[in-house]
């Protein structure tokens, strides 16, 4: 938090300080009630099924978006995190569609079918640093999205799997899939959360800051990359799983390479150092397309805009805006002294 | 199937087949990897400029007819010109940042594309052939167009090398490629520097896109397929490595035409991904990049 | 009598008002779903085009008429891109937002599969298209949706038959695009020629190749006689027909769908010289002259993608069946009225015909004369019209 003014120099460390205030802490606290309360109790107010479809889809995305930033905490982007996506929907709808079996079995043989790939080819491809992982990773998941569609007897090739049922009656309805969608999607983002505030976490850190200096001290990098990398996809391929039993339709178009950039614009516009980028960014790119639907031929032109001004001048992301403005003000203050 | 290879107007086609893909796909990839190479710019914009290339020579072969060669360096220019500002606009916010870049850049193409969907619809449009006649020799027909196009892309590719080896600037762009601090220090002025390679890769790229839009159609998407080639070209080459997306373009064309003419569409796209990956894995620098 | 005169012109005044009110404006807003972004968006033009059309001359007129009130016609129209996923959002932001009951579009399996998912319980009108035959032969028989335009089930094997009369092609070569449009065609595209005896060569290529050449140095080897472009987009059409040219390929080039034909002239050139074709719509038609004024009009002077006029056509029924129906609130009666309205004559396409239960249970499959045309002096002549 460097400053360059003048007195931001003494702003720049009081801040800080304010920061770890418990009085600042409590804010946070509240906050983080206030919305979780909020999140329960909405539905019952307002009876929009189209909200309902916006809400469920942002927090079905959020699984996805927070699981890919465990990955990039490790240091390595992935572009081929919608195959996964795929894999554990695929594997969902044909273990409930054909061999008749529960939605929950379902969804979790979809995210052990997507870890199981994960864990093959993991071990391989982590080795390889930066800009060749993300190279290899979209290939692999062009590759994937290929399988999806050449692979017509299980997937249903391009023309993919329709009338999948939800699951069950009771959830046919949106408002009760929200709060379906509400749990799963705050289990899985917590599960998120946890891994980050624990020694693995710890351990994630130390191998992006310096993967050699980590292995010098002990860390088992490859392993701990695997295994977040594991988790990781198991994860999406769980999102897989209950996005199609609500969409009641998978296709291989969801799962290709526009999708897997997706999960990484959310991650870079939200922010990359901490959980709270991803959840910020899904916000931002599920709702902000909607908010500019009217425009119609403009729609894609100013979304693009938004996108450069965003990266331009928040290079953080949307989770360094609170640090941008506390930054604008400091140097604003700094300015009004004598 | 391999038999097809022993018949003599088969295997000039597949030669000359390959030659021609590659020969775009070498001039597309080179103006991505200087900008990656020299700012760490992922140009996920690069498309938009092949179009914008494309539309160019429409305009000024297609509709005003100009003497080809002339329109073909005059349309490039036409695009690099303007495209300094957008530079000034744009660019510049994300030099050595690559993930800002990508994300950025990726809202610039979105811009461009749509931009050119509202002023030029989106029917596919032609550029006439500037040489409309077939070669015939021993058996094996060779459109002219194409063989230009080769021609056209080995002149650039040696003009470029030339610029890079035996001038100044290239010798200052060279340095600022290794090592951008460094070069500084040296008295490199690096803005400058980012400027004229800022040209330079659009020149190349909207080049390009005059003589794939000739080649092919001319249309607000056409971008999309030259970025995914460049992409993949400049693995294969080995990022910001400029002899690497030669011989990466080289040896895509010819895997796709050679592939593709002996085992079918689905097998040429599974074998060229497999041989990237395969190649990453062991040797992640690509073919001629260098090791990290 | 001063105080009833003033009675009466009270009276009178009230009623002049009341009646007023009665006629008085109101918006109906139809919905729109079409493929505005990426390489669909021709087609996506092409539904928002011919639906914008068909609104213009009933709102100049004055509005839409029905049961004594007058509608202004609002469209709303999302982009799909192109996918299930988008065309899902579409539908529930036009049914659940902007509470829409009639859909024009979308075009694309993937897209109309997933909004009929969505307005099929909530009782919304879909007129759409969509090749694969799912969209009309499913569990629920398609109770509100209807197809605009003919698939490969209806025209192929009317088309197979009059190539095989006039061609006579020995062994036909045909490129599909490896998704959803090719795997729902291709298999029944190959029985059909090989049921009247016909060799073929096949083969799949990956969406967004550009460069043919490889695969069709392929096809020459394989003494192929003619080259069949099926239903191939319009800009990989016309780069076939060229590249096919380049390659050597003398043999005969058609097209068993699409139609792409002008696009095809456009980017083929000479090449396109004796090329023959499907063709959905009569431009040179006395009604078709009157289309394109009233696009280039409103669009300025461009390619009019063949997709069009049935989307002209889907929204001008839509009008008569309100005004039939009766109402633009209870779909049921409206779908009914839908139903029944063969041999009305929208002026596009002559009249009206609905078929299908054979091939998908439910007769909401619309025929309609298509044509045969080819390319003559870089003219479209028209060859034959093989009625429904």
């Amino acid at each position: 938090m460097a400053q360059q003014t003048g007195d931001g120099m003494t702003q720049g460390p009081a801040l800080a300080l304010a920061l770890r205030a418990p009085r600042s802490r409590a804010i946070k606290y509240g906050l983080s009630v206030a919305a979780a309360v909020f999140l329960l109790v909405w539905p019952l107010f307002v009876h929009d099924r189209f909200l309902y479809h916006m809400a469920i889809t942002l927090l079905l995305a959020a699984i996805g978006a927070s699981s890919l930033h465990l990955i990039i905490r490790t240091g390595h982007v992935s572009l081929c995190h919608a195959a996964f996506l795929g894999v554990g929907a695929y594997i969902c709808v044909n273990l409930v569609m054909r061999l008749k079996l529960p939605f929950a079995v379902g969804i979790l043989a979809g995210a052990g079918g997507a870890a199981l790939l994960a864990l093959a080819i993991g071990p391989i491809i982590l080795r390889l640093t930066g800009k060749y992982f993300v190279l290899v990773t979209f290939l692999f998941g062009e590759i994937v999205r290929m399988v999806f569609v050449d692979w017509q007897s299980l997937t249903g090739g391009a023309n993919g799997i329709l009338e999948i049922p939800p699951p069950s009656p009771f959830f046919a309805d949106p408002q009760h899939y929200y709060y379906l969608a509400l749990a799963l999607s705050a289990l899985c983002v917590g599960l998120c959360a946890r891994i980050l505030t624990s020694e693995i976490g710890r351990a994630i850190d130390s191998i992006r800051e310096g993967e050699q200096l980590a292995e010098c001290a002990g860390v088992p990098v490859i392993r701990i990359k695997v295994m977040v990398f594991v988790i990781a996809c198991g994860l999406v391929g769980f999102e897989g799983g209950v996005q199609a039993h609500y969409s009641h339709y998978v296709s291989p178009q969801a799962y290709s390479i526009t999708e897997s950039l997706n999960f990484i614009i959310i991650n870079v516009i939200g922010g990359m150092t901490s959980l709270v980028g991803p959840l910020l960014g899904t916000g931002f790119i599920v709702i902000t397309p909607e908010l500019l639907r009217g425009y119609v031929e403009l729609q894609q032109i100013i979304f693009g805009a938004i996108l450069i001004l965003v990266m331009a001048f928040l290079p953080g992301g949307l989770a360094g805006l609170g640090g941008r403005v506390q930054w604008l003000m400091g140097r604003a203050r700094g300015a009004m002294r004598p | 199937m391999l038999s097809l290879l022993s018949n003599p107007t088969i295997l000039g086609q597949i030669v000359v087949n390959g030659l021609s893909l590659s020969a775009i796909y070498v001039l597309v990839a080179l103006g991505f990897t200087l900008l990656f190479g020299i700012m760490r710019v992922v140009n996920f914009a690069h498309g938009e400029f092949v179009m914008l290339g494309g539309f160019a020579l429409y305009y000024l072969y297609g509709m005003l007819h100009l003497p080809w060669l002339l329109a073909l360096v005059l349309g490039a220019l036409a695009v690099a010109v303007p495209s300094l500002l957008l530079e000034w606009l744009v660019f510049r916010w994300f030099y050595q940042k690559m993930f800002q870049s990508m994300i950025g850049l990726l809202g610039l193409s979105m811009v461009l594309m749509f931009t050119g969907l509202l002023v030029w619809d989106a029917y596919e449009r032609n550029i006439p052939r500037a040489f409309d006649f077939m070669i015939k020799t021993h058996g094996v027909i060779l459109p002219a167009d194409r063989l230009v196009t080769i021609g056209a892309a080995l002149a650039t590719l040696g003009g470029f090398y030339l610029f890079m080896v035996h001038t100044r600037a290239g010798l200052a762009m060279r340095a600022a490629a290794q090592d951008v601090e460094i070069a500084e220090t040296q008295g490199i002025n690096t803005r400058r520097i980012y400027q004229l390679a800022f040209f330079v890769a659009i020149l190349l790229a909207a080049l390009a896109g005059g003589l794939y839009g000739q080649i092919y159609a001319v249309s607000p998407f056409m971008g999309e397929r030259p970025l995914l080639v460049a992409f993949v070209v400049v693995i294969l080459g080995g990022m910001g490595s400029i002899p690497g997306a030669a011989l990466g373009g080289v040896i895509l064309g010819f895997t796709e035409s050679v592939l593709g003419t002996l085992y079918g569409g689905s097998a040429a796209a599974y074998a060229s991904f497999s041989v990237v990956i395969l190649l990453l894995i062991f040797r992640p620098w690509g073919l001629l990049g260098t090791p990290e | 009598m001063h105080a009833l005169g003033k009675r009466i012109a009270f009276g009178a005044l009230l009623l002049a008002l009341g009646a007023s009110q009665v006629s008085a404006e109101e918006v109906l807003k139809i919905g729109g779903i079409g493929t505005l972004s990426g390489g669909g968006t021709a087609w996506g033009l092409a539904i928002k085009r011919g639906a914008e059309l068909a609104i213009d001359e009933v709102n100049k007129a004055g509005g839409l008429k029905v049961a004594g009130q007058t509608y202004k016609i609002e469209f709303i129209m999302y982009d799909d891109q192109y996918t299930g996923q988008g065309g899902k959002t579409a539908a529930e932001r036009l049914v659940f937002q902007d509470k829409v009951k009639f859909i024009i579009g979308p075009i694309g399996s993937n897209p109309v599969l997933s909004t009929i998912e969505i307005t099929t319980p909530e009782k919304v009108l879909v007129l759409g298209d969509g090749y694969t035959p799912a969209i009309l032969k499913n569990e629920a028989h398609a109770p509100y949706n209807f197809r605009f335009t003919l698939t490969n089930l209806e025209f192929t094997p009317k088309m197979v038959k009059w190539v095989k009369e006039n061609l006579h092609p020995k062994k036909v070569g045909i490129l599909e695009p490896n998704d959803a449009i090719g795997q729902a065609v291709a298999p029944n595209l190959i029985k059909a020629y090989k049921e009247v005896g016909i060799d073929v060569w096949s083969d799949f290529f990956e969406r967004g190749t550009k460069e043919f050449t490889p695969l069709l140095t392929r096809m020459i080897a394989s003494d192929v006689d003619a080259l069949d472009l099926n239903f191939n987009a319009p800009g990989d059409s016309g780069l076939m027909l060229k590249q096919a040219r380049e390659a050597g390929f003398s043999g005969l080039v058609y097209q068993m769908g699409g139609p792409s034909v002008p696009e095809n002239i456009e980017i083929a050139g000479k090449s396109a010289e004796g090329f023959i074709s499907y063709e959905m719509y009569d431009f040179t038609s006395p009604v078709g002259k009157a289309l394109t004024e009233e696009y280039d009009a409103k669009y300025g002077k461009g390619i009019i993608n063949s997709q069009l006029p049935a989307f002209y056509n889907a929204t001008k029924i839509l009008f008569e069946a309100l005004r039939r129906a009766g109402t633009v609130t209870d779909t049921t009666k409206v779908r009914d009225t839908i139903e029944h309205m063969d041999g009305y004559d929208a002026g596009v396409y002559g009249p009206l015909k609905w078929t299908g239960m054979e091939t998908y249970g439910v007769n909401h499959q619309i025929d309609l004369p298509f044509f045969i045309v080819k390319v003559q002096d870089g003219k479209t002549v028209p060859l034959a019209e093989i009625k429904p």
